[in-house]
């Protein structure tokens, strides 16, 4: 994805139009989050709050999800650049 | 507020907003490119069993694996598109 073939007012424009949209991406990445370890965990309704055993549970899936995307992205950008090279 | 730079105002310049459009229509592939394969990934590659916190070796080369082969997958897809669309061309 590379933008220098656009003048600098424009690039001001795409950059200001990338931050809006890493912001929208970031809190949609929060609530898919939120629903993805309360449906895999969240499993035991005889009480209101949260056991110990699903909070550990809570714990690994929040980490497991953002260290899986955070690699994702790390392959993404190599693939990305390699078949694109500019 | 875009300015044509003929009037002497030599820092402005036109922002063609076809062009904002194309961008934002080539991030917005991107991005949604890259959501779809974060999240058929998880679902091939890493257990719902958490047992813990980190990746285990496994799931990280199956990761690595799987967004190799989504790529190929894009790509193969696309050729194909694009055979089928050469097919349908008008003599």
């Amino acid at each position: 994805m590379d933008f220098s073939r656009y003048n600098q007012a424009e690039q001001a424009q795409i950059n200001a139009m990338i931050e809006h949209k890493q912001m929208k991406d970031f809190l949609r990445l929060y609530s898919n989050l939120v629903q993805r370890c309360f449906d895999d965990c969240a499993n035991d309704f005889t009480t209101k709050s949260i056991t110990g055993k699903e909070e550990a549970c809570i714990n690994k899936c929040a980490d497991k999800f953002l260290k899986h995307s955070e690699r994702v992205g790390a392959r993404f950008a190599e693939l990305s650049q390699q078949m694109a090279p500019q | 507020m875009s300015f044509f730079g003929g009037n002497g105002m030599q820092s402005q310049q036109a922002i063609n907003p076809q062009n904002i459009a194309m961008a934002e229509q080539e991030l917005e592939m991107v991005t949604d490119l890259f959501n779809r394969i974060v999240d058929s990934c998880y679902t091939k590659c890493i257990s719902k069993e958490y047992a813990q916190n980190d990746l285990t070796q496994g799931e990280s080369v199956c990761i690595d694996r799987c967004v190799a082969k989504f790529f190929d997958v894009n790509t193969k897809v696309g050729e194909k598109m694009q055979q089928m669309g050469q097919q349908n061309m008008p003599k």
